[in-house]
This record gives C-alpha cells, structure tokens and sequence, in this order.
C-alpha cells in the first residue's frame, strides 16, 4: 500500500515575456505575452511505507518543484498526489502534520531567536502534549547533540548546527513521512554522517517514510535502497541502485598488484600503474570467480580486488547520454 | 487559537531582541510628542480655540495619535512581500495553520511589544501637559474597543497590500504611496475636522479614518453618545468587508505561489 502516490504531475510557471528593444523595462511590465516554462513534465511514482527513495537529478530537473507540491507549497498545474490519503494543496494544515520537511537551503527555525524557542513553537503549533515534547527534546538534544547551543540565537549557529536544529523541529511531532531537499548541501564529512546516522536511525526504528534529494550521491548509497532519477521534468529511472548500476554499468574491475601481466580472456586491460593492473570485465560474460582463477593460475599475485561502480559515475553518464 | 498566540509570541520575543531600535523608537516617540506640542501651540498663536476645538484637545490629540502610532503603523504593514521575495512563504506553507492567520498573528505581536513603551510614555506625556484623560466613562470604555479595531483594519490592509506581491513580486513602489496616502488620510498627521470639505469626506469614506482618527477622536470626546457607536460600527464593517477580501484574494493567490529559489 503506496504512502505517496504521484501521478501525471505537471508544473508550469508563467512569466510576463521579456521585452528586448528600446524601453525594454516599460513593455515589459505592460506587455500580455507570457513565456511558460514547464518545470515538472508528467512524472508518476510511488512511495511504500518505511522506503527510503533518493529523488535525484541535475540542477533545474525539477526536483524541488516536486517536493514542493507533494508538501503542499505549491498547487500544481495538473495531474494528482496523494499523501497518506490527503491531496497536500487543498488539505495543507492537515498534510502539515503528517509530514516533516528539511531544506538545506532554507531553514524552517526563527533566526533571530533561541533555537529553544523555535522547538517551543513547534510544538505548539503541531499540539505536542508538554509531557511528550519534554521527552522528545530531551532525546533529539542527545541524539543530534544540541545541548550547547540550545540557547544560541539561530544566526549565530554553523550550518551544520542549523541543519541538526531543523532536523530536531522537523520530527518533534512524530511524523510518518519525512522530506529531505537537500539536508547535507554545504556540510562537512562528519556534520554529514552525523545527520545520515539521524535519518536512517529514525527509519529504522520509527518506520519514517523518506524521500530524500541531494547531489552528494554518498547521502544515497548509504541510506536509500531505490532511487527516482528525473531529468527535464520527466522519469529517467525508477528502481532499485544497484540495478540502475547493472543497467548502465555493467562492467566490474578486477585490480591485481602483479608483476607481470600482459592480456586475460574474457578482460581488458585498462590501467596499469605502480605495479598494479585494472582488468576490467562483464560479470554476465565472465563470472568473476573464473576470471580469478585464471588470473591466479598464470600470474605471482601479491593483491586482488574487485571494483564496483561508484553511483557517482553512473548517474554521470545517464546525464551525459542525455545531454 | 493556540498555535496563533504562539506565532504572535514569537514575533513579540523578536521586536524585543532589537533593543536599539525599540529604545530609539522610544525617544523619537517622546521627542515627537514634545516637537508637535511645541507646533500647535504655534499654530494655535494665542487662541483658545480654533473651529470650537482648544489647544488642549488638539495637543492631546496629537499626542494620543502619535502614541497610537506605534501599535497602529502603516510603516509596519505586512512582511509578505519580503517573504515572498525571499522565498521564505515555502516554509510559512509548511506549518499547520492558514497563512493570513500566521502572518496577522505574528503582527499582531510585534505590534503588542510597543505596550510597555505605551505605558512608560503616557505619564510623560501627561507631564508636559500634552496628555488629557479620556472625556467620559463611554470614551474610556469605547477607546480600547476603538483601538484593537484600528489595529485590525490596518493590519488587514497590510495583508491585502502584501498578498498583491503573489502577483507582481515588487510591491515596494506601491507600498511608499500606500503608506504616505494611509498616513495622511487616517488622520494622524492633521484631525479629520480640520480637513478642507471635500477631503475630509473622502476620509470618511475611507477605511484609513478607523486605523488613528476613530480612536483618538472618541477618546477625546470629538465624537459622543450615538456617534461613538456608529464610529465602532464602521470599524466593525471594515473589518468584516477587508477580511472578506483578505480571505477571497488568499484563495487566488494560493495559486499564484512561485517559491524564490531552491
């Protein structure tokens, strides 16, 4: 039974056409002509509950304009969302507190004010009985680690203390779906790992349904099992990583330090450096356990391993094969 | 109702962290209090009374407005179109409430910070003999009523002036002639009943007579007995008709909702 459900959604934004010539400025503020630019282009897809699925794509795919219409910000232009048997746009209050929400670029808590006061509200505006705001401030000020700057204004904050302040007000109140837009942008290695822990924790032992965007594919491949790729508005991909990786991938590497090596059946030499030689094959022409074998069986080998593909350059060639 | 007091409390905590800029409205109030005293009675050159009002009612008067004007600014109007600007309203639709009801809430708030400074500038005002006290137990009674109204006409609109950036994204033009053409016809620079004949009907037909000359003149007793309750009542009917159209062009706007940036 789907959480989410998208399907044919459209997103069009509508601006006065710009006038060129002489008082461009003028005409422009008068003229009726409009340019449409369509943001998000037909795109469908489902959420189970308790999945973790990275909605990625280039700068300007359209990815936050989805997120926006599945939080109810914006209304789209047409095609229809579900969330948890809400439609977002017209049942925003409601929808408002199924839902947490985190974006990297834009923070949620009250900048000229104790990071205090802006959980204070929270959990007033979303009704948390004082009894089980206590409890749930208390855990989030251990978990996330907010205890030394509860009392700080939130503009004198780092971004990485920030972003765990916005992470503690987005699940105060015990939300069934979280979205992400972005949590890491701008973070450091460990502010990074500290939020992904948060989040695969609270999916863990809560259920907490995510939908995650990012373009540090890291953020991925540690907490997502399935991703959504879209680009120019539509669905480029919809499943599981490590399909997408066999799809557009195929190929494994097989690193052997070795002295000598000068050819493999069933392998070709890519790269050789310091004594080390990368032999790169197709797992489903040559299984890989032959190839070591025949490997082992001509060549003094000191080390071996296989290679993966990194995420990172599969989701670059799906966007350079796109242009 | 809850959550809306939570959201003024928040803006009330934030006018208070500015403290510069709330002490130095403070002294500028005073000051302009003096200075205005100081002009009318110039004005006044001698005489006790002009057009049957006397030097102490209208200094009085000039006083009561310029207190008032710190609850009730057309300067202070709305922060929708900052926010719209800045993409901020993503994060204010994301909250469980409507959006008028945060953005009045949270004015109504950073408005109500000014009290204290009210309440510390009436004694001095009396002082100087720029202070009266209210003409009668109905204008003591009628004036509080009178005040939260002006409020609420001049932060409907605000909301209304700023919903219009949903549309044009730059309001800013618009809102310098809003705000000089609001602060001349609510009377808070000159009374209603010095203005020039046709002028001073169309203030009356204005909604911006509620937000300043409505309060001050039924404090002072300019308007008595049957006209107190009409002067309430027009109140009362800017309120339900701005609402109205606050509410109506919320329903269009919502629409119109683009999210700056991100």
């Amino acid at each position: 039974m789907p959480v989410i459900e998208v399907a044919d959604l459209v997103k069009e934004f509508r601006r006065p056409k710009r006038q060129e010539g002489s008082f461009a400025g003028l005409r422009t503020l008068l003229t009726r002509e409009q340019t449409v630019k369509r943001a998000v282009d037909g795109i469908s897809f489902q959420v189970a509950r308790g999945e973790m699925v990275g909605y990625l794509g280039p700068n300007g795919a359209g990815k936050s304009t989805t997120i926006k219409m599945l939080t109810g910000i914006l209304v789209p232009t047409s095609g229809t969302v579900r969330v948890a048997g809400t439609v977002p746009w017209r049942d925003r209050a409601r929808n408002a507190r199924q839902i947490g929400v985190v974006f990297g670029q834009r923070s949620q808590l009250w900048w000229d004010l104790p990071l205090r006061d802006s959980l204070w509200l929270t959990g007033r505006l979303y009704d948390v009985p004082t009894a089980r705001f206590e409890e749930k401030r208390r855990q989030f000020t251990k978990v996330l680690d907010l205890g030394s700057f509860l009392d700080t204004p939130v503009r004198q904050l780092s971004l990485g203390q920030r972003m765990r302040g916005d992470l503690a007000a987005a699940m105060l109140y015990d939300p069934s779906i979280l979205y992400l837009d972005e949590p890491t942008v701008g973070l450091d290695v460990v502010a990074k790992e500290r939020i992904r822990a948060f989040v695969g924790e609270l999916n863990r032992e809560s259920g907490t349904t995510v939908v995650l965007t990012t373009h540090d594919l890291d953020d991925v491949e540690e907490l997502c099992d399935r991703i959504v790729l879209i680009d120019h508005g539509k669905v480029a991909y919809d499943g599981a990583v490590a399909e997408l990786k066999t799809r557009y991938a195929p190929h494994r590497e097989l690193v052997v330090q070795t002295d000598a090596l000068e050819s493999v059946e069933g392998a070709e030499v890519v790269r050789r450096e310091e004594g080390k030689v990368w032999l790169r094959f197709d797992p489903a022409r040559t299984p890989p356990a032959a190839l070591v074998a025949s490997v082992l069986a001509r060549h003094e080998v000191t080390d071996l391993s296989i290679v993966e593909p990194e995420l990172e350059s599969v989701i670059h060639r799906i966007y350079a094969d796109r242009g | 109702m809850k959550a809306h007091l939570a959201c003024a409390r928040m803006e009330f905590r934030v006018a208070l962290t500015y403290r510069t800029s709330y002490l130095s409205s403070f002294v500028m109030m005073l000051l302009q209090i003096y200075l205005l005293t100081v002009v009318w009675s110039a004005f006044y050159d001698g005489r006790d009374e002009v057009d049957g009002v006397s030097l102490s009612t209208m200094t009085a008067y000039a006083t009561l407005s310029t207190l008032q004007y710190t609850l009730v600014s057309p300067w202070r109007s709305s922060p929708i179109d900052q926010r719209v600007r800045e993409g901020k309203v993503a994060v204010d639709l994301l909250r469980p409430i409507g959006f008028p009801g945060q953005m009045l809430a949270g004015q109504l708030g950073w408005a109500s910070a000014a009290v204290p400074v009210l309440l510390v500038a009436l004694p001095f005002a009396l002082l100087i003999g720029a202070g009266q006290a209210p003409a009668s137990t109905a204008a003591a009674v009628a004036y509080p009523l009178a005040l939260i109204g002006a409020l609420l006409v001049n932060q409907l609109l605000g909301l209304l002036l700023g919903m219009v950036s949903f549309w044009t994204l730059e309001v800013s033009g618009a809102l310098m002639a809003y705000r000089f053409v609001a602060q001349f016809f609510s009377g808070a620079l000159v009374p209603l009943w010095f203005m020039p004949g046709p002028v001073r009907a169309a203030a009356e037909w204005l909604p911006f007579q509620a937000t300043a000359y409505t309060p001050a003149a039924l404090y002072l007793g300019q308007v008595e007995g049957y006209g107190m309750a009409a002067a309430l009542a027009v109140q009362g009917a800017w309120i339900v008709a701005l609402g109205a159209l606050a509410a109506f062009v919320w329903s269009r706007a919502r629409h119109r909702v683009m999210s700056q940036g991100g």
